[in-house]
């Protein structure tokens, strides 16, 4: 066989290869009646299954539409407290905290969809069809729902002899509930019309991108607020209660922000995906997982935390001991890495070090005063003087030890600085945030935290060096041989003892701690599965084509991993998110609370609880399915990488 | 010509040719078991040394030793000047001097092809991201499978995955070639281009070592065959020799199997 055989063979084999990629695509869209008959009602058994299912679907439906329509709900309960269930108590002159660190990440998602991802797109018959779901779902409810009551003159229910409501005729309730119809018969038109255009053999794959139908949907949302003042009520903090007033609705005071927040998603998304075809994109995705990674710091620095500070103390203190640090540190440490500096290096190093700790057992007996920076930051100082020999020879090394002690000095100074400094944020007691905002903060932070550490534990596990697999080992076991309640508590209890001056977030911070450490160790577990999925051969490659382990790491080892464990990792953040509710315990207001204890002792709403909790089920509901839904969006759009 | 006349020719061509690889009474165990006894063996610049032998007797666990896949406890191993050690420096600048080609291609599935091939050469050898690339697309055209470059591994045939594989370590402009059954994991009808890379590759003069069961592959190419049963040497000389003369009877045993 010559080379025109082997280019022969070549093709063929790709010709199969798209043949096989193109099949699940073309499966034969049957007529509606013959797919109802293949899958649903292909013997009589099948039928007679399908419509007891049908019939039990449409019982439970009808249940849960007489629970939330009955004369006896008191929805006004869960509008008036809209702005509580949202952030509870959290002071109105402080609420741009709020929207700000909301348009941070909100801002930084877009970016980042933008620059990350390509999405695809959705075929408009699908659209067609989910709207025509949506309309007929509608009908049927409309229809299943239980004619309401009628209530007389006197505003009371109208009852028969033997005492129970009685009720409008099916007609009525029909006309009565025009206005559902309405809506329902404009989305089956909408669908159907869409349909017919678009279900002909040569538009089937017509596409819209699926982000510009999220932009759309979310842009609808925030125009219906301009439209329609619900949520009725606000929270007063002038009267510090949730009752009504009129022209102060929660659309009306959060219809702008909620419109800036829109303008940052789609924005942000735009100039992300400007950045895809760019020279930089590389430096551009680092920046952005760097942003990711530092959020949770200036969530909790905007939302929670003001230091007031005392700018003369600053110049005249902070400031001239950071650029000594800096500088005098950086000149120490290029003279340590000048290529002749042999022994001298390390006796420099070792008296260094010495000095360090004398400091910290100097202040433990209180022998002489030095600012806790200073002697952290001597610490370091030794510490990479230890380092120092790695890194003599070439220019390029040097430098990058300098430029890197530089860096960790301004960071250790201006976090040291900035947490010394007394809060100006006025907090009301604990529960300054709550609600959906307390849970949301939570579990974002506490999701951001506890990824790398969980990756870092799972490296250390499956690490060929016995003392870090020992310390991981203990670490994973022992966390999660305790509940999670228990982590919580006793890190409430601890952490308030380590904070310095100033820290009144005692609580909060004792929270994010532990529950980092708690699921840290989780998420090390499913990451430690995918790392186990890596062949032998992957690491071999990786060795033959002279990549260092780190390299090997990054580059082939954890992204193949964090493939694989995609599902379980999804399957952690939701249970996450979930179990904040558990914060509850220790005394914070999570978004559940709120709902079960907060609303029903208000004197208005005495012991009203079901709305509330309804409403927190289905806000839940919808942000995990959510999220599901992305990570099944994103494994198929990896999976192309598989074997 | 005779078959020793052949077999000083071939010595003679290589003779005043530098040292690449030299093995000297190289150990390795697994436990207690002993897979290398003594391995002693040079390979000269520019040869292209066949090893063959029945399965088990430590072909795979002598080439991987070469590049440090493998430890060896006790012998010694030097490739083009630099020895083998725990000196974490020497075996990075022998890695990247020595390419390996697997069995099981072993690319990254997770990569492009052409990520796959220019991954070393950006962040090892720190070459311009456009450099990079460009010799990668230069080097798919070498191996006869330009038009893949922007594929997953996973949308290729075995032939062109392993095409791809000796692409990614010729990436690295290594000075040793290592290969170990490159087509032993492919069907029939692929081998056939994979060899006839590696035959292309041996003209181009690099110093390959090549552990294969091709022995038409050895019979056109190889400088010398080296026979190896029980972790030792048996037999070393040129393809005339060792396919029409051998002289141990375990290496007939052996080729009256393969033929
Ligand atoms: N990781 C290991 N642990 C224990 N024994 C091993 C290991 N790897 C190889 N061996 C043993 O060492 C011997 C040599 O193995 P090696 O893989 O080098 O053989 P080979 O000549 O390459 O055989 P094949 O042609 O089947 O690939 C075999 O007996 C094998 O069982
Ligand atoms: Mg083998």
């Amino acid at each position: 066989m010559s080379d025109s055989g082997q280019v022969s063979a070549d093709r063929e084999f790709q010709e199969g290869m798209e043949e096989e990629t193109a099949s699940p695509h073309e499966v034969p869209s049957l007529p509606m009646g013959q797919w109802l008959r293949k899958n649903l009602f292909s013997n009589w058994a099948n039928g007679i299954l399908t419509l007891l299912g049908a019939l039990a679907a449409l019982v439970a439906l009808r249940g849960v539409l007489n629970f939330v329509f009955s004369e006896n709900r008191q929805w006004d309960a869960v509008r008036t407290n809209l702005r509580a269930l949202m952030t509870l108590s959290y002071p109105e002159s402080q609420y741009i905290r709020v929207w700000v660190a909301l348009g941070f990440i909100v801002g930084l998602a877009g970016l980042s969809a933008g620059i990350w991802a390509n999405w695809g797109g959705v075929s408009v018959k699908r659209i067609s069809t989910w709207l025509m779901g949506t309309g007929a779902f509608l009908a049927v409810c409309v229809i299943a729902r239980e004619p309401s009551v009628i209530i007389g003159t006197d505003g009371k229910v109208v009852r028969t002899v033997e005492g129970s409501p009685q009720r409008e005729s099916f007609m009525d309730a029909m006309v009565d509930r025009s206005s559902w119809w309405i809506a329902a018969v404009l989305l089956l038109a909408v669908g159907a019309g869409l349909w017919s255009r678009f279900s002909g053999p040569v538009r089937r794959r017509v596409e819209v991108p699926v982000t510009s139908v999220v932009c759309v949907g979310l842009g609808l949302a925030v125009l219906s607020l301009w439209i329609a003042p619900y949520g009725h009520y606000a929270f007063i903090s002038a009267t510090k209660s949730y009752v009504a007033e009129s022209g102060r609705t929660v659309a009306f005071s959060t219809k702008l922000p909620w419109t800036v927040m829109w303008i940052l998603l789609c924005g942000f998304f735009l100039v992300g995906r400007s950045f895809q075809r760019s020279r930089y994109l590389g430096l551009i995705k680092g920046s952005s997982n760097l942003l990711w990674l530092i959020s949770p710091l200036t969530l909790f620095w905007v939302v929670l935390r003001d230091p007031a500070l005392d700018y003369g103390h600053v110049i005249s203190t902070d400031l001239p001991m950071g650029l000594a640090f800096g500088l005098l540190g950086g000149a120490l440490l290029w003279g340590l890495t000048r290529t002749g500096i042999g022994e001298a290096g390390r006796i420099t190093a070792t008296l260094l070090l010495g000095f360090a700790v004398f400091n910290w057992v100097a202040a433990f007996f209180g022998w002489y005063p030095m600012l806790q920076k200073a002697r952290i930051s001597f610490l370091l100082l030794a510490l990479a003087a230890l380092l120092a020999p790695n890194f003599i020879g070439e220019l390029a090394k040097r430098r990058q030890l300098v430029l890197g002690w530089i860096g960790v000095t301004a960071l250790v100074h201006y976090l040291a600085t900035m947490i010394n400094t007394p809060s100006t944020v006025e907090l009301q007691s604990t529960e300054f945030l709550g609600g959906l905002g307390l849970t949301l903060f939570v579990a974002l932070i506490v999701v951001l935290l506890s990824f790398p550490l969980g990756v870092l534990l799972a490296l250390g596990r499956t690490s060929k060096f016995p003392i870090f697999r020992m310390l991981s080992t203990s670490y994973i076991e022992v966390i999660r041989g305790v509940p999670l309640i228990s982590v919580l508590i006793f890190f409430s209890v601890m952490v308030p003892l380590f904070l310095p001056d100033g820290m009144e977030l005692a609580e909060l911070a004792a929270v994010l701690t532990g529950y980092t450490l708690f699921s840290a160790a989780y998420l090390a577990e499913n990451v430690r599965g995918g790392l186990q999925s890596i062949t032998k051969g992957q690491y071999e490659a990786a060795d033959a084509i002279g990549l260092t382990s780190a390299q090997r790491t990054g580059f082939i080892v954890l992204p193949q991993a964090l493939t694989v464990s995609i599902p379980q990792l999804v399957g952690q953040v939701i249970s996450t998110f979930k179990e904040t509710s558990l914060l509850a315990i220790i005394g914070l207001f999570d978004f559940l609370r709120v709902a079960n204890s907060v609303i029903p002792a208000q004197s208005e709403f005495m012991g009203v609880k079901r709305e509330g909790i309804l409403l927190v089920a289905m806000i839940y509901f919808f942000f995990n399915f959510t999220i599901s839904k992305y990570s099944q969006r994103l494994e198929r759009r990896v999976g192309l990488g598989e074997r | 010509m005779s078959i020793d006349d052949a077999t000083t020719a071939a010595n003679d061509r290589l003779a005043d040719r530098d040292d690449m690889i030299v093995c000297v009474g190289v150990d390795k165990f697994y436990g207690d078991f002993q897979a290398l006894k003594g391995v002693t063996a040079t390979i000269k610049e520019g040869e292209v040394a066949v090893v063959c032998g029945p399965s088990g007797s430590g072909k795979s666990t002598w080439i991987r030793c070469i590049n440090r896949l493998e430890v060896h406890q006790a012998g010694d191993i030097v490739v083009d000047g630099i020895e083998l050690t725990n000196d974490l420096r020497n075996i990075e600048k022998i890695r990247s001097e020595v390419g390996m080609v697997f069995q099981q291609f072993n690319l990254f599935p997770h990569l492009t092809v052409l990520d796959n091939i220019t991954l070393a050469p950006i962040w090892v050898r720190k070459k311009p991201r456009a450099e990079a690339e460009a010799m990668a697309r230069a080097l798919l055209d070498r191996v006869g499978i330009p038009e893949q470059a922007e594929k997953f591994p996973g949308q290729l045939s075995g032939g062109q995955q392993q095409r791809v594989a000796i692409a990614r370590s010729l990436a690295m402009e290594p000075r040793v070639m290592l290969f170990d059954e490159p087509t032993s994991a492919l069907d029939p009808e692929m081998i056939k281009e994979v060899l006839d890379v590696m035959k292309e590759l041996a003209r181009s003069g690099i110093t390959m070592m090549v552990v294969t069961h091709e022995m038409g592959f050895a019979r056109e190419v190889a400088d010398r065959i080296m026979f190896m049963e029980g972790g030792e040497i048996v037999e070393v000389g040129t393809p005339e020799h060792f396919f029409t003369n051998p002289t141990e009877d375990r290496t007939k045993l052996f080729l009256s199997q393969i033929l």
